[in-house]
C-alpha cells in the first residue's frame, strides 16, 4: 500500500468524521428536545408493555414477561377455538381483534379517499382560478375548528331526518336511520367526517409541492405535445412522489391513531361496531387503570405502523434510485 | 411578534407571581370538578370557610367528562392536593388499588368520629375494613314530571306507588301531539338499572336476564312514541335537562341531582312550569319507594402534607354540618337525619306537595353499581351491549345473552 | 408531431371547450365548498341560539331570535380573553421553535451523509406511531419531575420537538435538486450557508405548510393541556370550552359561539401565509 492511498484514507474518514460532525449539529437543537420529552418515555413505553402496573409509584410495577399480550391477544381461548374450526373468533369476539379489524378497514378506505380528494382539491387551485384564496380557505376550514364543535354538528347532520339523509333519500337511497345508531353506517360516519375533516389539510401539503414542480417540465410537454392526463401522469405524479410518500404515511399512522372523532360521536358503538386501537387503548389504561397491558397495545399498533413504513420506505428509495 | 411575545411572557410571569402570594392562611386543596358552577360546592366551601376561618379552602377544578384521566394521572404524577373527591365507584377502585388513598380508621377512631348517619352506605369505600373515603352526596334517582302537562290533559298526577306497567300506561295516556309522554336518558342507568332495586340483583352478579323486563317496557314506549326515540337522542347528543327544561316532556325518571338544576332554571327563567317528583315505579313484588343510587365522596391523598387538617374537611364535609350545607342548594347528602332532609325540603323552589316531600325517603337504595373486581371491564361490556339493544341492532334476548357471555369469558 | 398531439392543441385552443371546462370545475369547487361549509353554517346558527333550541326537532336553520349576545356571554361566563393569552403564547413559541429545529434537522436528513441517518430517522417516524395514551403517564412522571406540571412550558417543550416537522421538511428539502447544493459547495459555501442562503428561501411554501400545521395543531390541542394545565389561569381555548360541557348541563349554543371565535385567529394566519402557495420557485436549468 502506498504512503498516498492511506493518506487519501485518512483525510476521507476525517472528512467523513467532519461531515458527520456537521450533521449532527444541525439535528442537536431537535433531537435534544425530541429526545428528552418524546423518545424516552416511548422507549419506556416499551418496557411498560411486559410489566403490570396500576399508575402508582414505581414500586408497584411487577414484571410479567409476555402475560400482556397473551391476555390482549386471548392467546389460549383463540388456539381453543381455532382447533374447534372457529377460525375467525380472534377478529370477531376478542376486543382487540375487533378493533384492529375496525382499524384497518377505517384506515384503507379513509387514507385513498382523503389523498385522491386532496390532490384533486389542490391541482384545481393550483391553476389561476378566480377566488382560488376564497376556495382555499374554505377547504381548510374543517382542520381548523374544534372537535367537539364539530362531531356534535355531524352527529346533527347525520341524524334520522338530518340534511344529508334527505340529500341521499333525494336521489333514490332509501336509508332512514341515524348513521352513528347503525352498525354498517356508524362506520362511515366516521370515515365521512374524516375525509371532510383532513381533506383541505393533505390539500395544503399537495399545493406547497405542486409549487416545487418547475414549471418547464410543463411547458417542455406542451412543446411535445402531451395533453393534460398525460401531463399528470408523466411529471405532476412523479414529481410529488416525495410529497406523497410524507402524505401517506402521516395519514395512515393518524387513521391508526383516530380517537377523538370516535370518542366524541360514537363512543366506539354501536356495541363495538367502532372501537378502534386508541380507543381501546384509553378504555384499558384510564377506566381500567391496566397500564402494561395498554402499552402491550400500543406496541402492536407501532409494529404495524413500523411494518408498513419501512416497506414504503424502501420503495421511495428505489423510486429515488431509478 | 417580537413585541406580541415579550408582552405576553411579561404578563405570564406577573400572573405567576400574583398567584403565589400567600396570605398567611394554612391552604387545603380539594380536587373536584364544575367547582365555579355547582351549587354544593360554593355552599360548602363558604360554610367550612365560616366555621374554620383560619383555613383557605382552594378548589382543583377539573373537567367532568375527564375527571378519572386527568385526576388518575395528577396522582400517578404525586400530586399532593390535600382531598380528591370520588365521582365514580370504580374511581375508588383504581386510585385505592394505586396506593393513592390514604385510610381512615386511625382518624375515625381518634375522634370516636359517627358513622351511623351513613346508613350504611360508606361500606362501598371500604376494602377489607379500611375505609379510603366517605360519602358526601348520595343520589337516588326519582321521577320527575311537567304539572302543567297533567293540568292540560286533566290527567292525575304520578304517583308514589306505581308500578312500572302503570307508569308506562300512563305515559301513553300523556303522549299527544308534540308531547312525549316520558323522557329516558341514554345511559344505561336511565333504562334498565332498575332491576337492581329489589335488593337481590347488581349490575355485577354476571346474570342479566332481570333487565329485560326494562327493555322490553322502553321498547313499548319508543314504538308507540312515547319518548324520543334512543337513536336521535344519541346522536344530537341532547341533555336530558334541556330535554325536561323545553316543557314538552311529562315525565322523566332521573337522579335526585336535577332537582338543584330545575331550581336553577326555574330561578334564571330558562324554563316556567310547575313540576314535582315522585317515588320511580316500582315492579312487582318489590316495595314501593325502591330506588337505586350512586354516592359522590371525598378521600385524603396519600401524598398529602397535612392529612390533619384533610381529615378534619372531610369529617366536616360529609358529616351533619356538611350535610346542611350539601341539603341547602337541593342536591342530597350521604348523611341522613331529620334536619337534613328538612333542610331539603325547605329549599326554595322545591314543590311544595306532600308526595313529593315524601319522595324524599325511598324505602330502598341499591347500588347503581356495587364496588366488585373487574367493574370498569364489565361496565364496558355492558354499555356496548346496551347500545346495540337500544339502536335495536340486536333484540333484548341476544344482547342479554351476550352480555351474560361476555361478562362469564371475564372471569374464566 | 403524432394525431393525439395534434387533437390536444386543437383542445387546448378551442374556446367553447375550455368555456365548458372552466364551468364545470367551477360547478364542482362550489358544490365541495357548500359540502365543506354546511356543518358551520349549522354552528353558527347554533350559536345565535337558546341551549334548548339547538337540537330541537326538527332542525331550523334560522333561529327565531338572533341571541347576539351569547357572544358577549362567553367571555363573562368563562375567563376567555386569559384563555386565548395562554393559547397564543403556546402557539407562537411553539411554532417558532419548530419551525425552526426541524428545518434545521431535516437539512441533515435530506442533504448530508451521516451514520446512522436511516436508523434514526427511522426512529422519529416510529415515535409518531406511538399513540400518546400509550406513554402519557411516564412522560408525566417526568415532566412533573422536572417541575413543568401546570406551567406553559410544559406545553411549549412538548410540542416544540415533534417528529412531524423534522418529517415533513425532510421530504420538501428531498425534492430540492441536489445539485444546488453541490454548486454551492463548490463555490465555498459551508453547509450552515447552504441551509440559510439555499434551503431556506427555496422551501417557503414548505415552512409556511409547517407553520400553519402547527399553529393549528397548538391552537386546537386538546389532550395535552387538559392533563398538563390545571389553573384556570393556565388552561387554553380547548380546555376553556369544556367548561361549557358540565356534568349536570350543557351549553352547546356557547360552546359553538366560542368555537366559531377561537377559528378567527387560525384563519387569519392561514390568510396571510396562503399566499406562498400561489408562486412556484423557478429552478430552470438546475436539473439534468
Amino acid at each position: 500500500m502506498t504512503e498516498s492511498v492511506k493518506k487519501a484514507r485518512r483525510s476521507m474518514s476525517r472528512l467523513e468524521r467532519k461531515n458527520t460532525l456537521i450533521a449532527y449539529s444541525f439535528l442537536a437543537p431537535n433531537f435534544l428536545g425530541f429526545a428528552i420529552f418524546t423518545l424516552v418515555p416511548v422507549v419506556f413505553s416499551v418496557f411498560l408493555s411486559f410489566v403490570e402496573w396500576n399508575g402508582g409509584p414505581i414500586s408497584n410495577m411487577k414484571w410479567v414477561g409476555l402475560d400482556n399480550y397473551a391476555s390482549i391477544f386471548k392467546i389460549e381461548k383463540v388456539i381453543e377455538k381455532f382447533s374447534e374450526g372457529e377460525f375467525f373468533y380472534f377478529f370477531k369476539r376478542v376486543d382487540l381483534g375487533i378493533a384492529l379489524k375496525n382499524t384497518m378497514f377505517y384506515t384503507l378506505v379513509t387514507v385513498p379517499l382523503t389523498l385522491i380528494c386532496a390532490l384533486a382539491l389542490a391541482i384545481a387551485l393550483n391553476k389561476a382560478v378566480k377566488g382560488a384564496v376564497a376556495f382555499r380557505t374554505i377547504f381548510f376550514f374543517p382542520y381548523v375548528a374544534s372537535m367537539v364543535a364539530i362531531c356534535v354538528c355531524w352527529n346533527f347532520m347525520l341524524m334520522k331526518d338530518g340534511p344529508i339523509n334527505q340529500l341521499i333519500q333525494a336521489i333514490g337511497i332509501p336509508f332512514n336511520k341515524s348513521w352513528t345508531a347503525d352498525s354498517t353506517m356508524a362506520m362511515w360516519a366516521i370515515i365521512l367526517v374524516s375525509v371532510w375533516r383532513n381533506m383541505g389539510y393533505y390539500m395544503v401539503i399537495y399545493l406547497a409541492a405542486l409549487q416545487g414542480v418547475p414549471r418547464e417540465l410543463y411547458e417542455a410537454a406542451t412543446v411535445d405535445g402531451a395533453g393534460k392526463w398525460q401531463q399528470f401522469v408523466n411529471i405532476t405524479v412523479p414529481q410529488l412522489q416525495p410529497t406523497t410518500f410524507f402524505a401517506s404515511i402521516m395519514m395512515i399512522i393518524s387513521c391508526f391513531k383516530i380517537f377523538d372523532v370516535v370518542a366524541i360521536m360514537t363512543e366506539g358503538g354501536p356495541g363495538r361496531s367502532t372501537k378502534m386501537l386508541v380507543y381501546y387503548i384509553y378504555d384499558v389504561a384510564f377506566m381500567q387503570n391496566k397500564y402494561g397491558m395498554a402499552s402491550a397495545i400500543s406496541m402492536v399498533l407501532l409494529a404495524i405502523v413500523l411494518i408498513i413504513t419501512i416497506i414504503q420506505f424502501r420503495s421511495e428509495k428505489k423510486f429515488a434510485n431509478d | 411578534m417580537k413585541k406580541m411575545l415579550t408582552l405576553v411572557l411579561a404578563l405570564m410571569l406577573a400572573l405567576t407571581v400574583v398567584g403565589a402570594c400567600a396570605e398567611g392562611k394554612q391552604v387545603l386543596t380539594v380536587v373536584t370538578w364544575d367547582a365555579t358552577t355547582t351549587p354544593y360546592l360554593i355552599a360548602q366551601e363558604a360554610a367550612f370557610e365560616a366555621k374554620y376561618p383560619d383555613v383557605d379552602l382552594q378548589y382543583i377544578d377539573v373537567a367532568s367528562q375527564d375527571y378519572a384521566i386527568k385526576v388518575g394521572t395528577m396522582l400517578s404524577g404525586g400530586d399532593a392536593s390535600d382531598v380528591v373527591m370520588i365521582k365514580e365507584a370504580r374511581d375508588i377502585i383504581n386510585w385505592q388499588a394505586a396506593g393513592y388513598a390514604a385510610p381512615m380508621n386511625d382518624f375515625i377512631a381518634k375522634d370516636a368520629y359517627d358513622v351511623s348517619g351513613f346508613v350504611g352506605t360508606e361500606v362501598n369505600y371500604a376494602v377489607d375494613g379500611v375505609q379510603y373515603a366517605l360519602p358526601f352526596r348520595s343520589d337516588f334517582w326519582v321521577l320527575f314530571y311537567n304539572k302543567d302537562l297533567f293540568d292540560a290533559a286533566g290527567v292525575a298526577y304520578p304517583t308514589n306507588d306505581m308500578t312500572w306497567d302503570q307508569y308506562a300506561e300512563l305515559a301513553k295516556q300523556m303522549t299527544s301531539d308534540g308531547v312525549y309522554g316520558t323522557h329516558y336518558h341514554t345511559w344505561l342507568s336511565a333504562v334498565a338499572n332498575w332491576a337492581v332495586c329489589d335488593g337481590v340483583n347488581t349490575l355485577a352478579d354476571r346474570e342479566y336476564s332481570d333487565l329485560a323486563y326494562f327493555y322490553n317496557l322502553y321498547q313499548g314506549l319508543e314504538d308507540a312514541g312515547a319518548c324520543m326515540a334512543f337513536n336521535e337522542l344519541k346522536a344530537s347528543g341532547l341533555h336530558y335537562s334541556a330535554a325536561f327544561a323545553n316543557g314538552n316532556v311529562a315525565m322523566m325518571p332521573m337522579g335526585y341531582w336535577y332537582v338543584s338544576t330545575l331550581i336553577g332554571y326555574i330561578n334564571d327563567g330558562t324554563c316556567n312550569f310547575n313540576w314535582g317528583i315522585t317515588a320511580v315505579p316500582h315492579a312487582d313484588g318489590v316495595a314501593a319507594g325502591s330506588s337505586f343510587g350512586n354516592l359522590t365522596g371525598a378521600m385524603i391523598n396519600e401524598k398529602s402534607e397535612n392529612k390533619d387538617l384533610a381529615w378534619q374537611y372531610v369529617a366536616w364535609l360529609c358529616g351533619e354540618e356538611g350535610a346542611a350545607a350539601t341539603a341547602s342548594t337541593g342536591a342530597r347528602p350521604a348523611w341522613v337525619s331529620e334536619n337534613v332532609a328538612g333542610e331539603m325540603a325547605s329549599v326554595a323552589g322545591f314543590p311544595s306537595d306532600e308526595a313529593s316531600k315524601a319522595a324524599l325517603i325511598p324505602s330502598y337504595v341499591g347500588m347503581e353499581w356495587p364496588v366488585v373486581d373487574k367493574l370498569s371491564e364489565i361496565q364496558t361490556i355492558v354499555n356496548e351491549e346496551h347500545s346495540l339493544i337500544m339502536t335495536r341492532e340486536i333484540d333484548v334476548d341476544e344482547g342479554i345473552e351476550e352480555m351474560n357471555e361476555r361478562v362469564a369469558e371475564l372471569f374464566e | 408531431m403524432s394525431q393525439t398531439a395534434a387533437k390536444n392543441q386543437i383542445r387546448q385552443d378551442n374556446p367553447a371547450l375550455q368555456m365548458i371546462g372552466k364551468t364545470a370545475l367551477y360547478i364542482v369547487l362550489i358544490a365541495v365548498a357548500a359540502f365543506t361549509l354546511v356543518p358551520f353554517v349549522w354552528m353558527v346558527s347554533s350559536s345565535l341560539k337558546l341551549d334548548r333550541e339547538v337540537f330541537a326537532y326538527p332542525m331550523k336553520w334560522i333561529p327565531e331570535t338572533f341571541r347576539w349576545e351569547n357572544y358577549i356571554l362567553i367571555w363573562q361566563k368563562v375567563p376567555m380573553l386569559t384563555y386565548f393569552r395562554n393559547t397564543a403564547f403556546i402557539a407562537l413559541v411553539v411554532t417558532f421553535l419548530q419551525t425552526l429545529t426541524s428545518s434545521f434537522a431535516a437539512y441533515a436528513f435530506a442533504k448530508l451523509n451521516f451514520r446512522g441517518r436511516d436508523v434514526l430517522f427511522l426512529a422519529y417516524i416510529a415515535t409518531i406511531a406511538v399513540p400518546w395514551q400509550a406513554y402519557m403517564l411516564p412522560q408525566f412522571i417526568m415532566m412533573r419531575s422536572m417541575g413543568l406540571y401546570d406551567t406553559l412550558w410544559a406545553m411549549v417543550v412538548l410540542q416544540a420537538f415533534s417528529a412531524f416537522g423534522v418529517f415533513l421538511m425532510r421530504q420538501f428539502y428531498q425534492g430540492v435538486p441536489t445539485e444546488l447544493c453541490e454548486a454551492a459547495r463548490i463555490d465555498g459555501l459551508s453547509e450552515y450557508g447552504i441551509w440559510g442562503r439555499i434551503m431556506l428561501p427555496l422551501s417557503k411554501a414548505a415552512i409556511a405548510t409547517l407553520v400553519i400545521f402547527t399553529f393549528v395543531g397548538t391552537w386546537n390541542d386538546y389532550m395535552g393541556p387538559m392533563i398538563y394545565l390545571t389553573r384556570d389561569f393556565n388552561k387554553t381555548i380547548q380546555v376553556g370550552l369544556r367548561r361549557f360541557i358540565q356534568e349536570n348541563s350543557s351549553d352547546y349554543h356557547l360552546i359553538m359561539a366560542a368555537s366559531l371565535v377561537s377559528l378567527l385567529p387560525v384563519s387569519v394566519v392561514f390568510l396571510c401565509l396562503q399566499k406562498y402557495f400561489i408562486e412556484g420557485i423557478a429552478t430552470s436549468g438546475l436539473k439534468g
